[in-house]
């Protein structure tokens, strides 16, 4: 394992759940509390998700049950499972749109529902899977509405409005295509526009959702450098789904492995991403190589797997 | 130095009055250049024969726009001062018919425009939520059964749409509401109201009874006054105010349920206020002008199609185009035909029909917005 939960005495101070055991998909037990790396030091969360239990309303079955999950501080942690995991479910109440059953989430060390969805706006932007093609907005209008949480009914644009978008613009390269209109626009250049939404936004924490899944390899790249970029210059948090398990291991600096909506793993990439892993999640044989650095390179579905 | 701030700040300013475009203006200049033309042949022509210099010097006689005294008699039911006979065929017989179309076209296209983004499909319209059938029925029982309550009837009529549109969003609710269950709720409980109202016609024993419901289903502007323009002006004035001030709101719902939830927009919230809103604005129309057809559908199209969707401008766009078209059209439901008035919902639906029918043919994809 990569991870250690050992319990806090601040969270004991805070009242906060202690003695919970966790079930991880490696019979890995450990109590909550904080989090640290393999060096011993301690790793702020920005995001927890404590004992969650998710299912959607149409349906019983209990698609996600994570005793805890932590999103660093400051750090890009990539979200990794194959489909149906119950990965973007979990995202789903990371960023309260889907009520837990169960158990609760914290940013900052505050619960989701303490905030109101306005406040919540303004310390988190999501980013989701699917985005309805709106056709006749141009790119630059998308961006402005990313202002909506900082602005009250009937203000008008302000000045710190307009200086957010122009940032955000900038650091999503899309300065060029301002003017178009979405719909005339290829599917990584909307991303990226709706990547700049969620930029001027002006969170701490951004999650987003197979942001890269169906863009071009060089589009991909954009994305990833956006947030990259992001989580360098301002030191935002960054929780991301992707869906591919080598450019996850590239690019995150935390990886968490969910498996039937399970945490199955977390911690670094060169400690989560394992031979093994890859059998036991994805169900795929594969080589990993960590010299001269990670890389993944898969050979084969394995016939017996369950997935 | 100073230079790059001022063009900084010039730029500013353009961002912030980005959205009013010369378009927009030349738009909305022409919407009411439509409407004072329409306007002044509709006052022109009548059974007291007047000559067009002698009408419009009516219309444009001081010695009633400036007086106090005739607009408190126009506005507050008060007597009405000595006028010349000209002066009063105008003022207090045919304006006030161009005043409750204007009024009733402007208040149906924003109607219309505000049931399109909160249902996020372009074949939405005031009546596609229950309130026309509701308040068809409503009128017709009113007619039929309660006829004490005639003098009531626009207040009925609002009831009756409003009741129909609380029933359709109790349907559509589970945990939530979506465009697809509320316009399928719609669709239903437009269809048991319609049952209802036909059964209600075979209760009507009275030719004039029967032809007046028919009057307020397909929507006329028949004899309307300044006391119709006393029922709708006030809430029509709060529903288009709030209308355009939620212009914002509406382009934020457009971005999707998810998006704007994740923008910290309370979606059902802000989905039902700005439909009761939309109700509102209908109610007024229907009110006074009974149940215009095809108009709350077609005027945002139009719009749309000329301006964009961008809901700032498109609503100012529905403000203009609404009243121009209504009054158009509504020229041509009393002045086509000679010696007889048609309903001017006939008229709307008769032109609005074949032009919707060529937006389909012309576009791919119609419905989602």
């Amino acid at each position: 394992m990569a991870h250690q939960y050992h319990s806090a005495t601040e969270e004991q101070e805070r009242g906060q759940e202690q003695g919970q055991k966790h079930g991880n998909g490696d019979g890995h037990e450990t109590e909550a509390g904080q989090i640290t790396d393999s060096n011993g030091v301690t790793v702020e969360s920005a995001l927890v998700g404590d004992g969650l239990e998710l299912s959607y309303p149409t349906s019983e079955e209990t698609i996600v049950d994570c005793a805890r999950l932590d999103i660093p501080e400051a750090a890009v942690t990539a979200l990794v499972g194959p489909n149906g995991s119950g990965k973007s479910t979990l995202l789903k109440s990371l960023s309260n749109h889907l009520d837990p059953d169960a158990g609760t989430v914290r940013i900052h060390g505050e619960d989701l529902d303490s905030f109101s969805q306005k406040e919540l706006a303004r310390e988190l932007s999501v980013l989701s899977q699917e985005n309805d093609s709106l056709g006749s907005i141009t790119v630059e209008d998308l961006v402005y509405h990313g202002r909506y949480p900082h602005r009250g009914f009937f203000d008008s644009v302000s000045e710190e409005d307009h200086r957010a978008v122009e940032r955000a613009i900038e650091l999503a390269g899309i300065e060029h295509i301002c003017d178009t209109e979405l719909g005339q626009l290829s599917g990584g250049q909307k991303q990226l526009a709706w990547i700049a939404m969620v930029l001027a936004q002006d969170t701490d924490v951004l999650l987003l959702d197979e942001p890269t899944t169906f863009l071009d390899i060089h589009h991909q790249f954009r994305v990833l450098e956006t947030i990259r970029q992001l989580n360098e210059q301002k030191g935002v948090t960054v929780a991301v789904i992707l869906h591919d398990i080598s450019q996850a291991a590239r690019f995150a600096d935390y990886l968490v492995a969910i498996r039937d909506g399970e945490l199955y793993d977390w911690g670094p990439p060169e400690e989560v991403v394992t031979e093994q892993l890859l059998a036991d999640v994805f169900g795929v044989e594969a080589t990993v190589e960590y010299e001269p650095e990670l890389q993944v390179l898969p050979k084969q579905a394995l016939p017996n797997s369950r997935l | 130095m100073a230079e790059a701030q001022s063009i900084d700040e010039h730029a500013a300013v353009r961002e912030r009055e980005g959205w009013v475009t010369g378009r927009l203006v030349l738009f909305c200049l022409a919407s009411a250049i439509i409407t004072v033309v329409a306007g002044l042949i509709q006052v022109s022509f009548g059974e007291y024969s007047m000559t067009f210099v002698e009408t419009w010097e009516a219309v444009f006689n001081p010695a009633v726009i400036f007086s106090l005294d005739a607009w408190s008699a126009f506005l507050f039911g008060t007597e009405l001062p000595n006028m010349t006979t000209g002066s009063v065929v105008v003022w207090d017989l045919r304006l006030p018919r161009v005043f409750v179309g204007i009024i009733a076209g402007a208040t149906l296209a924003v109607s219309g425009a505000i049931f399109q983004a909160v249902t996020r499909n372009e074949l939405a319209s005031p009546f596609i939520l229950g309130v026309s059938s509701g308040a068809g029925f409503a009128v017709l029982a009113t007619l039929v059964v309660f006829s004490g309550l005639s003098h009531l009837l626009p207040l009925v009529a609002a009831l009756g749409g409003t009741v129909a549109f609380v029933v359709v969003y109790v349907i559509a609710w589970k945990g939530g509401t979506s465009p697809v269950r509320l316009v399928l709720a719609g669709v239903i409980v437009n269809m048991v109201f319609q049952s209802l109202q036909q059964g209600l016609f075979f209760f009507a024993d009275d030719l004039g009874v029967v032809q007046t419901a028919i009057a307020w289903l397909t929507g006329s502007l028949t004899g309307t006054g300044w006391g119709e323009v006393r029922i709708a002006i006030v809430p029509a004035i709060v529903a288009i105010g709030i209308a355009l001030a939620g212009s914002r709101q509406l382009n934020v719902l457009m971005l999707g349920e998810t998006t704007a939830r994740s923008l910290g927009m309370q979606v059902e919230r802000v989905r039902f206020f700005l439909s009761a809103v939309a109700i509102l604005a209908a109610s007024v129309a229907i009110a006074v002008a009974g149940i215009v057809s095809f108009f709350g559908l077609v005027v945002p199209h139009i719009v749309r199609n000329t301006l964009g969707g961008d809901y700032r401008r498109l609503m100012v766009g529905c403000l203009f185009a609404g009243p121009a078209l209504m009054v158009t059209a509504d020229v041509g439901a009393r002045l086509a035909l000679s010696g007889t008035q048609i309903p001017v919902g006939i008229v709307t639906g008769l032109i609005g029909g074949p032009y919707f029918l060529y937006l389909m043919r012309k576009q791919h994809s119609m419905g989602e917005l």
